[in-house]
């Protein structure tokens, strides 16, 4: 018996196989586009005062409620807000809007992209007050929204609303739950182009008690950390009162354990350790940590998912305001607008360690380097326009306090406008079959 | 002679009419001479014989003249009787062919049967055959009302006496009739019209409404040879048009029937007559007997022509008639009885076809063995014995598995590649004829045969589809273990091997693959390829193969072709390597008849299915994608490394830690000093076709992203020769290891058979575990949900994310309002590059004029399937142009806010309006003059219709097809589907010729053997 043949047919096999594998070229069947989504910013309510910082003066923007599609350059870095809400062109730069009410409080938040889900950790809807949530529709059709609110007293009856085109929508916190003090609310679009903002604003009697923008979060998490909380001292006590507000949005009760990270060390305050939460129960500790550093942050680690935010009075020329300090989320590369507000921003990481791009009014950039054990601080330079995280390592988050003359005010380090990368659609008639 | 006459009272005297019958007269001549009764005159006519026939007549001394050629047999008869003396009282003629010989007793017994009947004229005896004296021709005859010759007999009805007495019947053959003079004469004899053939039906039918009795006594018997009936000479009377004895027959048939029946009844037997003769040419056409199809159609034709004849006649049977006509209904056979001896007919024949009577051997004695039956052991096993026969528990075990695996498939299937079946056959009826397909923005592609193929097999559950569909899917592993057994058979004599290698066949990678994913070409193969095998085993020298045996493959490849052209390129290739292969042949042996009747052969086998298949096989010149596709919807394969292991990869295959031995067996194989070396040789080769095939890409069937293409249909011959090599090894294998002392063929046979039992136990596992939750489901809700069909005509824009095991990838497709059924996706056209845009515009974002391009195809919704991303909804709430219409748990609607539907109307000021339109060829009504937009894809065949003028068409710029209306009025919409019908009929035209080529070929009448006739 010959083998000629059989090595012949199996050298052709070979050959074909060879042959097949230069002509099979991987397949890629997924295109994606990537952009930007347009920022919202908050409109200016009546009586408050509103400027947001940009990075360009190029950028384009449109007022909220113009019927057109034309956009007009800022033409500013800091851009004054009369009244309407403003949607911007920021293309990867976040602005972040500061608004006030002349010598009573201040408070900083993110102009971002449209969200699926926004709670907000925040305010009160006793008799103290003032407290509204904006909801803005950005989108060129009506939309409709689920407001659901959460209190010490439970969960309230779920509020759906319609917010038409182009336009927003004002709701007293107060209205939420009347009556109740702690007051969580998740703001979830069931269609349209919705972004959500929260002022809380408290009064007593005639006396201004102070107030804040209270920064929201996308989600829930078993894991939450509030990178920077203001420690002022004032002459009578140690320093002043936090109070850190928690909720457990799901069906099952959470066991929390709240650590503080501070320069003195990290520690977990007494009575937070192992600490039994009621499931969508809004609870409220008060957190007074016998700390010499004048800012801190807080880890807060739960059975189960959770959503949190710190409380904390601060005294600006003798004056009382209080700033919500809320949970940010991991830091990653992006840009930040920060013209005229020169924050503090505060790290939080095991291991910290990052590089900024500082970019000047002039336009310089100059590169700046932050590193650190468990939490570090860095002053932004007063003639920045904006700064960019250039690289970042691990687990690290961040948070900016501002301090202004009207009052203090929080919002964390996070792209308001990540990155969207979208599929781009194959036609198949696939869709059609189950 | 005269004292014989003295005794019975009768005279009888015998007309022999000879024409070329020198074959048959010595023995005539001889049989009249020794009757019993002697003949008291005997007379002949020739009515020019060219042969011996006068010779012999001088001889015998028989007094005879001689006529003119075309003198008919009746004018003969006549011209006999006129030279005959006075006509005295019971005198007799007995009319004698010169092809019949009576027996000795025959007259004796013919007279003994009129002596006490005074009211019969007219006595015939029992014809038998000329050849076999056994089998009974006539025994009286009568006329069906469709023309055939009745006789009430069997065909080669062997005689037994079954039929004998004394029977009143409608007349006899004039072979052997006695007839009385008198009425003879008083009748005016045979018609003359009828020169031959039936003119003793119409004899007999005169005779009885004249008031006479015909009857027949079977105690009579003749022997006829049917000389002019079955062709033995050449017919030269009068009327016989090119001398065509079928001309002649079923002409006459037709002029005894409108000459003798009522008046009433002439429309019915003419449209009888006229129907028969149309069935009858069309099943002589299919025989390939288009000289008796003419002779069917022009005999009633050219009687029909000439309706003075047969008025004529009429008046002379007027005349003569003393009774009501009805007097012959008992005679004229009902016509069930007729249906019945056809039915029986033909089951016999197929009978005959299916199970051929083997038993041709000797009856000799010497092969008796009944000494051996005193040692045959009585059988004393027990019925559940059965169950330990290899075949019983390899079928059994298929049918268990195959439930098993079917378990989510007892419903309409749908999923893989399979979208759902219509609940009718006259859907898919529907979808095969129909020029224009509603799928996407509309196509003109032809549907593939297999729609027409899937609704021809429908028929046989009543037209239930779907009812079909999954059927097919249930029991398909066990038809191809069926064959793939029938296969194996003829490789070994022990089923113990075959049994085994079928079922492994019908559990090798492709087949779960294919049941798994929707693949219904690949099914198909499975189960006919190794019939291929069977019938192509001697593909090298085709040559041997008969014309009718090509054909009848070509007919089996056209079925496999119309489901997938994979099987044209996979028989294309075969027949190019065999022809290079037989080419090295030719170079030696210089043989151009062998050389050239194989490339001829083999070129009708590749390319008359290819011709069989059009327009659909044509169409995939133009796209040559779809040589490379199966029925139904895209899904990719798992490309060349995969399909190396004889796995198709992709949705539904099993996982590729689970290796068959395809692949181990075939090179094992290779090396084989068997017959399976050959076999190797093939799978190996298909092997590398299947992994060519599989590394390419294609984008067809409304898929616009390319796919892997699936190799599952190459697959099959790949897994058939590993089956039949590994069959053919191991038959042979299992005689030397027994014979011979452990060696390493005993360990490489113990490992290649734990590996393919370990495939066989994993295979089974998967199976009837992970493979039973495979893509192809029963009863699967909708995608479509049912508030979106409600309007009849509307175009949907379908975003959805089509979830895989690799990926998750956002899709779209323009839906009319439901999912898409069996034979739509293989129609679907290529996507609107602006619709395109639309669509991707409107995901990321960008889309502002998304809602102006939709609206301007005429896309009235935009529907996105739950699950879909959050935000790519809210980027569609913003982008304007669309208003939301709804959002339940299915998904979310939005309309487009420009006014849009299918038929678009632009008056002269540019305003636009949806007209109300309804199916395809809509009528509506435009209000004024300006433009009519059908948003549909361009096509020649779309019209507009306005008073009776097309309007002219144009394609606008975004290529829609465009009309100017000058005035307001009705209009009607229409697809012209005349080019479809063309290539349907086409399609029609080379599918009868192939089957007619595949029939058995009828044989003249002449080209029958005498002993086949009788």
């Amino acid at each position: 018996m010959t083998f000629s043949r059989p090595l012949k047919f199996l050298a052709a096999l070979l050959t074909v196989i060879g042959v097949s594998s230069i002509l099979s070229v991987a397949v890629t069947t997924k295109n994606f586009s990537e952009s930007y989504p347009l920022v919202v910013c908050p409109p200016t309510l009546d009586g408050l005062g509103s400027q947001i910082s940009l990075s360009s003066k190029k950028t384009p923007f449109q007022k909220l409620q113009n019927r057109t599609s034309k956009t007009a350059p800022v033409k500013v870095l800091r851009l004054p807000v009369i009244k309407d809400s403003l949607v911007i062109t920021s293309e990867g730069v976040t602005p972040v809007v500061w608004q006030s009410r002349s010598g009573s409080w201040a408070g900083g938040a993110l102009c971002t992209g449209p969200a699926s889900s926004q709670w907000f950790v925040g305010g009160t809807a006793d008799v103290t007050s003032r407290g509204r949530l904006l909801i803005v529709n950005s989108g060129l059709s009506d939309a409709v929204v689920d407001v659901e609110s959460f209190t010490e007293n439970g969960k309230q009856a779920l509020r759906s609303t319609k917010v038409a085109a182009k336009n927003f929508l004002v709701i007293s916190l107060d209205s939420l739950a009347p009556g109740d003090k702690k007051l969580a609310v998740h703001v979830a679009p069931r269609s349209g182009r919705i972004n959500a903002f929260m002022i809380d604003e408290q009064v007593k009697g005639l006396k201004a008690l102070g107030g804040d923008l209270v920064n929201p979060v996308a989600v829930v998490s078993k894991s939450v950390v509030i990178p920077a909380i203001p420690n002022q001292f004032s002459k009578t006590s140690p320093a002043l009162p936090h109070t850190l507000r928690v909720l457990t949005p799901g069906e099952v009760d959470a066991t929390i354990t709240v650590e503080v990270l501070s320069a003195d060390g990290i520690f977990v305050p007494v009575g937070l350790n192992s600490r039994l939460i009621s499931a969508g129960i809004v609870t409220e500790f008060q957190l007074d940590p016998k700390i010499a550093a004048n800012f801190m942050a807080v880890r807060i680690s739960a059975t189960e998912p959770i959503v949190a935010a710190v409380k904390s009075t601060v005294a600006v020329k003798g004056k009382n305001d209080f700033v919500w300090s809320t949970a940010a989320p991991e830091l990653v590369p992006l840009t930040m607008a920060i013209t005229g507000l020169t924050p503090f921003i505060s790290f939080t990481g095991d291991q910290i360690n990052i590089s900024l791009d500082v970019t000047l009014i002039n336009g310089k950039v100059s590169r700046q380097n932050v590193k650190g054990t468990d939490i570090a601080k860095w002053r932004v330079p007063e003639n920045a326009r904006s700064f960019t995280i250039v690289k970042v390592g691990a687990a690290t988050f961040a948070g900016a306090l501002v301090s202004s003359t009207n009052g203090y005010g929080y919002f964390p380090i996070a792209a308001g406008s990540p990155l969207t990368k979208i599929e781009v659609p194959d036609s198949n008639i696939r869709v059609l079959n189950p | 002679m005269a004292s014989q006459a003295d005794v019975d009272k009768h005279r009888v005297t015998a007309v022999l009419v000879s024409h070329n019958g020198a074959l048959w007269l010595p023995e005539v001549v001889a049989a009249l001479t020794s009757q019993t009764r002697p003949i008291d005159l005997i007379t002949a006519v020739d009515t020019g014989s060219e042969d011996a026939s006068t010779k012999l007549l001088k001889s015998a001394r028989i007094p005879f003249f001689t006529t003119d050629r075309a003198t008919g047999f009746g004018q003969a008869i006549s011209l006999a009787v006129e030279k005959l003396p006075q006509s005295i009282e019971h005198e007799w003629i007995w009319l004698i062919h010169d092809d019949c010989a009576p027996a000795p007793t025959a007259l004796a017994e013919l007279l003994s049967a009129i002596d006490d009947r005074p009211q019969v004229v007219m006595v015939g005896p029992k014809l038998l055959g000329w050849h076999d004296r056994t089998h009974l021709l006539e025994a009286g005859i009568s006329i069906a009302g469709n023309g055939a010759r009745w006789t009430g007999l069997e065909p080669l009805e062997y005689d037994q006496g079954q039929h004998d007495g004394i029977h009143d019947v409608l007349s006899v053959s004039t072979a052997g009739a006695l007839i009385r003079r008198d009425v003879f004469e008083e009748l005016g004899g045979l018609d003359k019209n009828l020169a031959l053939f039936r003119d003793d039906v119409d004899f007999g039918w005169r005779a009885r409404t004249a008031g006479h009795s015909v009857i027949v006594a079977t105690s009579a018997v003749a022997f006829h040879a049917q000389a002019s009936a079955t062709e033995r000479r050449i017919i030269d009377v009068e009327g016989a048009f090119l001398h065509r004895p079928l001309h002649l027959d079923r002409r006459n048939a037709a002029y005894v029937l409108l000459a003798n029946s009522s008046w009433w009844m002439i429309p019915w037997i003419a449209i009888q007559l006229f129907g028969s003769a149309i069935a009858r040419a069309f099943g002589y056409l299919l025989a390939k007997l288009p000289g008796y199809a003419s002779d069917e159609i022009l005999a009633f034709t050219s009687l029909i022509l000439r309706p003075g004849i047969i008025l004529e006649a009429r008046k002379v049977r007027k005349k003569q008639r003393f009774v009501s006509a009805r007097v012959v209904a008992p005679f004229i056979p009902p016509r069930w009885s007729q249906l019945r001896l056809g039915t029986e007919h033909l089951l016999e024949m197929i009978r005959t076809k299916v199970f051929p009577d083997n038993n041709l051997g000797t009856d000799s004695i010497l092969d008796s063995v009944e000494d051996e039956d005193l040692l045959t052991p009585v059988n004393t096993n027990s019925w559940l014995a059965i169950f330990k026969r290899p075949e019983v528990l390899g079928f059994l075990s298929i049918a268990i598995v195959s439930l098993a695996n079917s378990r989510n498939r007892f419903g309409a299937l749908v999923g893989g590649a399979l979208p759902i079946s219509p609940s009718g056959a006259t859907d898919l009826w529907r979808t095969y004829f129909e020029s224009w397909h509603e799928v996407g923005m509309g196509s003109s592609l032809a549907t593939p045969s297999w729609v027409a193929v899937t609704a021809i097999a429908s028929l046989a559950v009543l037209g239930k589809v779907q009812f079909l569909i999954t059927a097919f899917f249930l029991i398909a592993p066990i038809l191809m273990m069926w064959s793939c057994f029938n296969l194996l058979k003829k490789l070994t004599g022990n089923s113990w091997i075959s049994i085994p290698g079928a079922f492994l066949y019908a559990i090798s990678p492709v087949t779960i693959a294919a049941v798994s994913s929707g693949h219904i070409a690949t099914l198909l193969l499975m189960i006919f390829v190794p019939y291929v095998a069977l019938i192509l085993h001697d593909w090298w020298g085709i040559e041997t193969y008969s014309w009718r045996k090509v054909f009848a493959v070509s007919l089996l490849f056209s079925m496999l072709y119309a489901f997938t052209l994979m099987s044209f390129v996979i028989a294309f290739t075969a027949a190019i390597s065999i022809t290079i292969d037989n080419y090295g042949e030719y170079s030696v042996t210089k043989d151009k008849t062998v050389w050239r009747e194989r490339v001829f052969k083999r070129s009708a086998v590749v390319f008359v299915p290819f011709l069989v298949n059009a327009p659909f096989s044509f169409e995939a010149l133009i796209h040559p994608s779809r040589f490379l596709t199966e029925p139904g919807l895209v899904t990719p394969g798992g490309g060349p490394l995969v399909v190396l292991l004889g796995n198709p990869g992709g949705t539904g295959s099993i996982p590729l830690w689970l290796v068959s031995p395809i692949l181990l067996i075939l090179v094992i194989s290779l090396f084989s000093s068997t017959h399976a070396r050959r076999i190797a040789e093939y799978g190996l080769g298909a092997l590398s076709l299947a992994i060519l095939v599989g590394s390419l890409s294609v984008a067809t069937h409304g898929n616009e992203g390319k796919a892997k293409v699936w190799a599952g249909p190459v697959l099959t011959i790949v897994t058939l020769a590993a089956v039949a090599a590994g069959t053919v090894m191991l038959d042979r294998l299992r005689q030397t290891l027994v014979l011979s002392h452990i060696h390493y063929r005993h360990v490489l046979s113990a490992i290649l058979l734990l590996i393919t039992g370990s495939y066989a136990v994993l295979a089974i596992g998967y199976s009837v575990t992970a493979g039973a939750n495979s893509a192809v489901q029963a009863n699967r809700t909708t995608v479509m949900p049912a508030f979106l069909s409600v309007e009849t005509q509307t175009k949907i824009l379908v975003l959805r994310e089509i979830t895989s095991a690799k990926e998750k990838k956002i899709q779209y497709y323009i839906s009319r309002g439901q999912d898409i059924s069996l034979g739509e996706p293989d129609v679907a056209p290529k996507q609107n590059v602006a619709i395109a845009t639309a669509a991707r515009a409107l995901i990321d974002g960008t889309g502002i004029t998304s809602s102006k391009t939709l609206s301007d195809y005429g896309i009235k919704y935009v529907f996105v399937k739950s699950p879909f991303d959050k935000d790519v909804i809210r980027l569609i709430d913003g982008i304007g142009g669309f208003t939301r219409t709804s959002a339940t748990s299915l998904g979310v609607v939005w309309s487009v806010n420009q006014p849009t539907g299918r038929l678009l109307f632009v008056n002269q000021e540019g305003v636009r309006t949806a007209l109300e339109t309804e199916v395809l060829g809509a009528n509506t009504s435009v209000p004024s003059a300006g433009t009519l937009i059908l948003t549909e894809s361009s096509n020649r065949s779309w019209q507009v219709l306005q008073n009776g003028y097309r309007l002219p068409r144009t394609n606008n710029e975004m290529g829609l097809p465009t009309f100017k209306v000058t005035e307001a009025g009705e209009i009607s919409v229409i697809h012209d589907g005349t080019v479809r019908r063309a290539w349907l009929s086409l399609q029609v035209i080379f599918l009868v010729i192939v089957i007619v080529m595949t029939l058995p070929a009828g044989r003249r009448k002449r080209e029958i053997s005498e002993k086949e006739l009788a």
